[in-house]
This record gives C-alpha cells, sequence and structure tokens, in this order.
C-alpha cells in the first residue's frame, strides 16, 4: 500500500487502503521467502513496521468493515436462527450486545497491539511461535478458509437454482441431493476457483463497487419481508409497539427448534455473534489491516460491519425465512436464492450471486496462499485452482452451510488461542520475566510453548464440548483464558530450561512501540 | 462527467431504496418495487461502477 496521508485527498486513501486490503489478503498469508522476496522489491511493510506517513484515516476503516461483513454468508446466519427457535427479545437484544463486544474487542485487543506493533499478524506470529508453527496455523488457516469458501460458492448456486429450477438441499440434507445442484455448484465454484487462480483484482473492485448496493438490497428484503408479513396476518402498524408485537407473534416466535438444531437462547445468540469473527479480533487476524490506522480507536470503524451485515442483514433475511414458514410451515429449506428472489426479484438473486462470489472468490484465493506456505515450492496458480477445487467439492455438501453457525463457531476456535498467544506475548510476557518474541530471540522454528498453548487449548476445548457437553458457542472464552494462562506456564519452563533466549537479539514486536 | 456520474449512481441507490419502503407503506404493488430495483440495480453498476472503479485504483 503506498498512502500519502495528510496530504492526499479521500480518494487518494481510498485508493490506497483499496490496494492494502487486498495487498493483506494477498500477503498475510505468504511464505518468508515470498514476503522476503517482496519487502526486497519494496512494496508493503511485510517485515517491518507501517512507517507513520502510511497511515490511514478513519473513513477508510469504515467502508472497508461494511463491506467485508455483508457477505453472502449473512443471508445463511439470519434463517438458521429462526431454525434455532430464538425469540424476538433474544435475537435483537442477543446481536446488539454481541456484536457491541466484537466491536469493543477490535477496539481494545485487536487495534492497540496493531497499532504500536504495526506489523501483519503473519510476522508477529512468526517472531513469536516460529517458522514452522506459523506454517501448521496457515494450515489448519487453509482447510477452515476452503470449507469457509465452500459455503459461499453454496450460496451462490442457491442462486441458480431459482432460473433452472433443480431440486436443492433440505435444511437436514448432508448430501448433494440431485445432479442439477452438483452442476451448479460446479460451474459457480470453478468460475470462482478460476477467476482466484488468475489473481482476484477484478472481483476485489467489483466487491467494492458492490457494497454500498448490496447494504441497501440486503435492508429492502427486510423491509418488503415485514410488510409481507403484515399482509399475510392482517395486522396494522400505527406505533412502534406493533411492529414489536409482530416481530415477537411471528417473526422471531421462540418456539421449539427445528428438529436436529440447537435452541437459541439470549446466550447463544450474544456469544455467537461476538465469537463469529473472534479469529479476526481476539484471534489478531485483524493486526494485518489495523496496523495502518492511526490511532487504536479506530478499531471501532468495526462497527459498520457488524451493526450493517451482523445486525441488520441477519435480522432481514431471517424475516424472509420466517415469511416462507409462515406461508408453508413444511418448507424449512434455507435458501438464499429463493428468499431473496420473493422479496427483490432479479435484483435480489443478482445480490446473492455478487455477496457469495466476491467473498468466496478472495476466501479461495487466501486459502490458496496459505497452502502454498505450506509447500511454497507449487506455484500459486495450480494451489488456488486445486483449493478451488476442494471448496467446490465442500461447496456440493450442505451440510457444511446448513450448519453454518457451528461450522463459524468452530473456525472461530481453531484460530482463537493464537490470538491469546500474541496478546500475552505483547503486554504480559515481559512483566513476568520472560522474553517476547522468543522464536526470532531464540531462533528457534517452533516455539513449543506457543504450540502447545494453541493445542492443548484445542484439546481442552473438545473435551469441554464432547464430555462436559458444553456447547461450541461457549468455549471460546474459556479457551482464550486457558491458551494466555498456558502460554505463560509452558513459557516459563521452555524459555528458562529448553531454549535460553539469545541476549543480544533484535527487539521483537513489542518493543516496537508507537 | 464524473459529477454526472456520482449524481447518477447516489439517486440509483435513493431509487433502490424507495421502492422497499413505498411496499412497506402500502402504497406500491411488489412486482412493480421489483422492477423498480433492478432499474435501479443497472443504474448503480452502470454509473457507480466507472466512479468507484477509478477512485479504488
Amino acid at each position: 500500500m503506498s498512502a500519502s496521508v495528510q496530504s492526499c485527498a479521500q480518494k487518494d486513501t481510498l485508493n490506497k487502503f483499496g490496494r492494502a486490503t487486498r495487498d493483506l489478503i494477498r500477503k498475510d498469508t505468504m511464505s518468508t521467502e515470498q514476503q522476503a522476496q517482496e519487502t526486497q522489491g519494496g512494496s508493503e511493510f511485510e517485515r517491518e513496521p507501517v512507517p507513520q506517513n502510511r497511515l490511514l484515516g478513519f473513513r477508510s476503516f469504515v467502508g472497508m468493515y461494511a463491506g467485508e461483513h455483508t457477505a453472502g454468508t449473512e443471508l445463511m446466519i439470519g434463517p438458521l436462527f429462526v431454525a434455532a427457535g430464538v425469540s424476538a427479545f433474544d435475537v435483537v437484544v442477543g446481536l446488539l450486545v454481541g456484536n457491541l463486544l466484537a466491536v469493543l474487542s477490535w477496539v481494545f485487543m485487536c487495534a492497540p497491539i496493531a497499532t504500536r506493533a504495526r506489523l501483519t499478524l503473519y510476522y508477529q506470529l512468526e517472531k513469536i511461535c516460529g517458522r514452522k508453527l506459523v506454517t501448521l496455523y496457515d494450515l489448519a488457516n487453509g482447510v477452515m478458509f476452503c470449507f469457509l469458501a465452500g459455503a459461499m460458492v453454496t450460496v451462490s448456486a442457491t442462486a441458480l437454482g431459482v432460473w433452472f429450477h433443480f431440486e436443492m438441499p433440505a435444511l437436514d440434507d448432508l448430501y448433494p441431493n440431485s445432479i442439477g445442484w452438483v452442476i451448479a455448484v460446479f460451474v459457480s465454484g470453478a468460475m470462482i476457483a478460476v477467476v482466484a487462480a488468475y489473481g482476484y483484482e477484478i472481483v476485489a473492485k467489483v466487491g467494492e463497487v458492490s457494497a454500498p448496493w448490496m447494504v441497501l438490497v440486503f435492508i429492502a428484503f427486510g423491509l418488503v419481508g415485514f410488510r409481507q408479513f403484515l399482509d399475510a396476518t392482517g395486522t396494522q402498524i400505527t406505533n412502534l409497539s406493533d411492529v414489536w408485537t409482530v416481530a415477537k407473534t411471528h417473526i422471531w416466535q421462540g418456539g421449539p427448534p427445528h428438529p436436529g438444531r440447537v435452541k437459541f437462547t439470549f446466550w447463544h445468540v450474544m456469544f455467537f455473534a461476538w465469537f463469529c469473527n473472534v479469529a479476526m479480533h481476539i484471534g489478531m487476524s485483524d493486526l494485518s489491516v489495523l496496523r495502518f490506522a492511526k490511532k487504536s480507536w479506530y478499531g471501532i470503524a468495526s462497527g459498520t460491519g457488524m451493526f450493517l451485515g451482523h445486525y441488520l442483514a441477519w435480522l432481514a433475511a431471517a424475516i424472509l425465512y420466517a415469511f416462507q414458514l409462515h406461508q408453508d410451515p413444511t418448507n424449512t429449506k434455507v435458501l438464499p436464492g429463493p428468499l431473496a428472489y420473493q422479496a427483490a426479484g432479479l435484483a435480489g438473486l443478482i445480490c446473492v450471486i455478487i455477496a457469495g462470489w466476491t467473498t468466496a472468490n478472495p476466501t479461495i484465493y487466501r486459502a490458496g496462499l496459505a497452502f502454498q506456505a505450506v509447500v511454497p515450492k507449487a506455484s500459486r496458480f495450480w494451489v488456488t485452482l486445486a483449493t478451488g477445487g476442494i471448496a467446490t467439492v465442500a461447496g456440493m455438501f450442505p451440510a457444511i452451510t446448513m450448519r453454518l453457525l457451528d461450522f463459524v463457531a468452530l473456525y472461530g476456535l481453531l484460530l482463537m488461542p493464537m490470538g491469546a498467544v500474541i496478546f500475552v506475548d505483547f503486554w504480559l510476557i515481559r512483566k513476568l520475566g520472560l522474553e517476547s518474541s522468543f522464536a526470532e530471540r531464540s531462533g528457534a522454528a517452533f516455539n513449543w510453548a506457543a504450540g502447545a498453548a494453541w493445542l492443548v487449548t484445542l484439546a481442552v476445548a473438545w473435551i469441554l464440548v464432547k464430555y462436559v457437553g458444553l456447547q461450541i458457542f461457549f468455549v471460546s472464552l474459556p479457551g482464550w483464558f486457558i491458551a494466555a494462562a498456558l502460554y505463560v506456564g509452558l513459557s516459563v519452563v521452555y524459555q528458562k530450561k529448553f531454549r535460553p533466549a539469545l541476549g543480544q537479539a533484535k527487539p521483537g514486536p513489542s518493543v516496537v512501540q508507537a | 462527467m464524473r459529477t454526472i456520474l456520482i449524481v447518477v449512481a447516489l439517486l440509483s441507490l435513493v431509487l433502490l431504496m424507495l421502492p422497499s419502503i413505498l411496499f412497506l407503506a402500502g402504497r406500491m404493488e411488489l412486482d412493480t418495487a421489483k422492477w423498480i430495483m433492478l432499474l435501479a440495480t443497472v443504474l448503480w453498476f452502470a454509473t457507480g461502477t466507472p466512479w468507484l472503479w477509478k477512485r479504488t485504483g
């Protein structure tokens, strides 16, 4: 990214921030060798702090977060809340509190480190964990991105079903249920994979152009769906109290969940909203974004994504699905294409396709880069294409998309412990008499304290879910404290007994203070 | 020219929202609203694309 900040017009700033966001997708998961080569080429501060004259203003982050969190999968999540039998109060207030906590996590957990160290997540982790452990993290990241992209391909394919009238999967389907569905996902996935393999620049631009339009179409879904409820129930609205009555008696009735679904309460909604992006805020992925922020409070810009994408869009999509159930209680299918089409016609279908496409494409690209970091000699083109192929096959299986709430919780949980490691390494570890950035200082390629903190936390989380009966939506919070405590405890043993740090080594990221 | 593009693009966003608001108020049929939203979509991409594409570099 190359921004000249104060003297530039907003045009320039946005232009350069657009490049920055694309570059971070491209480079944050890049191998060390690749990053070193690009840095030598004089580009994007992948292995050095972002200098003061390249920092960006608040408005750049507002647009970026609004676009990033208004994706095709939002059209799945809102309806899945309804399928989980959530009540109006639980969803409206739970989302409000959960999204607020998510924004605060960006502001107080991620942004302060990002604006002090000004390093990418990848480089920060490499300094702490060593190259081999970061590669393992990349692999986990890549696999999860693959499945997430698969869900986005699925969303796009549901739009094709409206045109071609093939059988589409039901809420409880695990496997593809028609040849038409397989072909639709294959066509959608193949197009996305090929574009990703050639480079995502054009799709990224389409995403940027689409973002304001898409947000408004999502809001239109809600307005249209709400009117349809009024007509179908013969309700007259004279004040806000009437709106609330429709919401709690017709849309989010709070009854039993659909068979096989977990009943969602206020706490489920709140924790889901808070932790669905845990990888980005508490998990620190957005260090790569917010390292360009002039001030740490710019993290509050994430509020646009949370309250447009994860509040209005989820509620609007839920209204459409609830209306579908109102019309035909046996039709429990969660299919964004038909839902959008009945509310907004062709504009709605275009929205579903673009929302799925523009988010799946960079996700596949990012997954491809993560895998390429594991196999650095492989061609990026072919790795990305193969990654797209895996995502496409994953997209054919509706189990992932129809269980998106669980998958998103798992995705966050898997990556969150490394955020705890970074947090502790940055703020606490030197106060405890230990070395920060231990891998860099000691030359270790695999910091076992960090690696064990990550893996043991995941093992404990699995035990809590499997044997204690704690639902997956609730394990990330205790998991963070477990990971933090483990990293401190294991570092005491590891640093003092096994890998004495080298006293003369250069300072790590935590001493690069702004 | 750029100013015209920006104005039309912004107006297309207004045109996109208006039908759903009028439908909510019971002053427009859904089919009409859908067609106007499609028109607004075409307008947005026709005018917003050259504007924002250039701006995003």
